[in-house]
């Protein structure tokens, strides 16, 4: 009896395998670009995108229903990561110049330390603005009503503020606004006031569950989150967050990646941007 | 290096082993006494958190303990103290995680105590808790270090649930699990390896302790 099972249990998980194995290698057969052919596009965005690009996703598919959206939404520094550890993508979307650059050989070799060449040439643009901006849960019980405020409270240590880590983009924003109040992080790190996100979606759900007395996220992210925005930082605090976007050279689907791209700047996606507080890059 | 990391995941695993041990024991042993219907339920409750991802666990931790909800928005209106956030919300993650580790192993130990043994100590006049301290406990010795080593091992381990519900605050709330996926996160590799090699060796510890306190015993009751 026991023979039998184990017999029947082997020759199913062969069968699985050999079904499994199958079918990926139909897959890498149709390498076909006609339109007509069912395309999967993988798009790797960040996590301040999440909503604004889900109901864009849909829209493009309405009109293309050919072309399957695979989106991967997280921190522009987990997804630079993935990608540069083989993860399939055909389009990435940054919160942040430094990340697409560490993927771009054309980009400053200082910055792209490691040499990786991933930007499919020519396909680079610079895709939206967003703003920065300083978030208070509902009842304000730190009252901060500024960043001078945030700042204030800092120094002392008598609040808690959710930040963004060294890899995040709104992380990097926000040390650029802690090195324009001339705070060093690294003692504040250590006076523990700092908590620290992974991603700016961690930031959001940190100041909206209360358990942080302040928090640097998007405009974006706190408008879709409703959260009550005290300020927003001005450009010499921090610079401009630009969002570039560029198609990988990894992409089996060029053509219908960049379809999408351009479909990303017409007025119809960018008035589902505008809608939560992102502008066109200038 | 900054040693925090190890001082609070060693301070959280140790307080919610020992919170773990006893009541993780006392159901044990109470929960076998029950009807069968209510056993079965209750079993299915205190096991859960053994099968549930710790991110569900942590979710419905905040869910109950953050600031804007019932248990958590009560203690600080009362008492002015939060909950989440803090060091000691790693222990409330630990001990939900670890304690379905010492309750099971627990519940077997006891299943399997010859109970003619306690019998023997009623007829004896001796009274129920030195039954149980002194007859029972001793004997289910084996299984009862188990479970403790298990669940000491799961609390040191508890990354999902204490991420979420204590967060990542340097010198305050960071564990050496935590710490590892931040180092990782920010491009610090080598220290994140220190850490985890840190880490083997307390295990390693832990185990090779636990492995010799069981050799000692069984060496003086084999019967030579």
């Amino acid at each position: 009896m026991k023979k039998i099972i184990s017999l029947l249990s082997a020759i199913i998980m062969m069968a699985a395998c050999l079904t499994a194995c199958g079918s990926s290698s139909n897959a890498s057969a149709m390498t076909s670009v006609t339109t007509s052919e069912p395309v999967e596009l993988v798009v790797f965005a960040a996590a301040s995108m999440t909503e604004t690009l889900t109901e864009i996703g849909s829209m493009y598919t309405a009109v293309h229903p050919e072309v399957s959206l695979i989106f991967n939404f997280d921190s522009s520094g987990t997804l630079k990561t993935q990608i540069q550890e083989g993860a399939v993508c055909d389009l990435f979307i940054s919160a942040g110049q430094k990340q697409m650059n560490e993927l771009d050989i054309t980009a400053d070799a200082a910055v792209n330390t490691e040499g990786l060449n991933f930007v499919l040439e020519g396909s680079r643009i610079n895709l939206l603005e967003n703003k920065i901006v300083l978030v208070v849960p509902e009842a304000n019980p730190a009252d901060i009503n500024r960043f001078d405020d945030m700042a204030a409270g800092l120094e002392a240590g008598s609040i808690l503020m959710a930040i963004g880590n060294s890899d995040v983009p709104v992380g990097q924003y926000t040390q650029k606004i802690l090195t324009f109040y001339s705070l060093d992080e690294a003692v504040l790190a250590a006076a523990g006031v700092l908590s620290y996100g992974t991603n700016v979606k961690e930031v959001t759900t940190q100041v909206s569950e209360g358990t942080v007395d302040c928090g640097v996220v998007y405009a974006t992210d706190a408008f879709s989150a409703g959260l009550t925005v005290v300020e927003e930082a001005t450009t010499d605090m921090c610079g401009k967050a630009i969002y570039p976007a560029a198609l990988m050279n990894t992409t089996a689907h060029t053509n219908e990646a960049q379809a999408f791209l351009n479909f990303l700047q017409t007025s119809e996606a960018m008035a589902i941007f505008e809608k939560v507080g992102f502008q066109a890059a200038p | 290096m900054d040693w925090y990391p190890l001082f609070n995941s060693l301070r959280i695993a140790a307080i919610s082993g020992l919170i773990v041990f006893f009541t993780g024991i006392f159901a044990a042993y109470y929960v076998a006494k029950l009807p069968r219907l209510l056993k079965g339920v209750l079993d299915v409750v205190l096991t859960l958190p053994l099968v549930l991802p710790p991110t569900v666990i942590g979710f419905f931790l905040i869910l109950m303990l953050g600031p804007n909800h019932p248990v958590g928005s009560w203690f600080l209106s009362v008492f002015n103290i939060r909950l989440v956030m803090t060091w000691y919300s790693g222990i409330f993650a630990a001990v939900v995680v670890s304690f379905p580790l010492m309750y099971r192993t627990a519940r077997g130990a006891f299943e399997s105590f010859d109970e003619t043994l306690a019998f023997s100590g009623q007829t004896l006049g001796l009274p129920n808790t030195y039954i149980f301290w002194r007859i029972r406990m001793p004997v289910c010795r084996q299984g009862i270090l188990a479970g403790a080593v298990l669940a000491f091992a799961r609390a040191l381990g508890e990354y999902g649930a204490t991420s979420m519900i204590a967060g990542y605050i340097p010198g305050r709330t960071a564990t050496i699990s935590t710490t590892v996926y931040q180092l990782w996160r920010t491009d610090n590799e080598t220290l994140a390896f220190q850490w985890v090699l840190v880490n083997l060796v307390i295990s390693a510890i832990v185990l090779l302790a636990v492995n010799m306190l069981e050799k000692k015993k069984t060496e003086r009751w084999s019967i030579r």
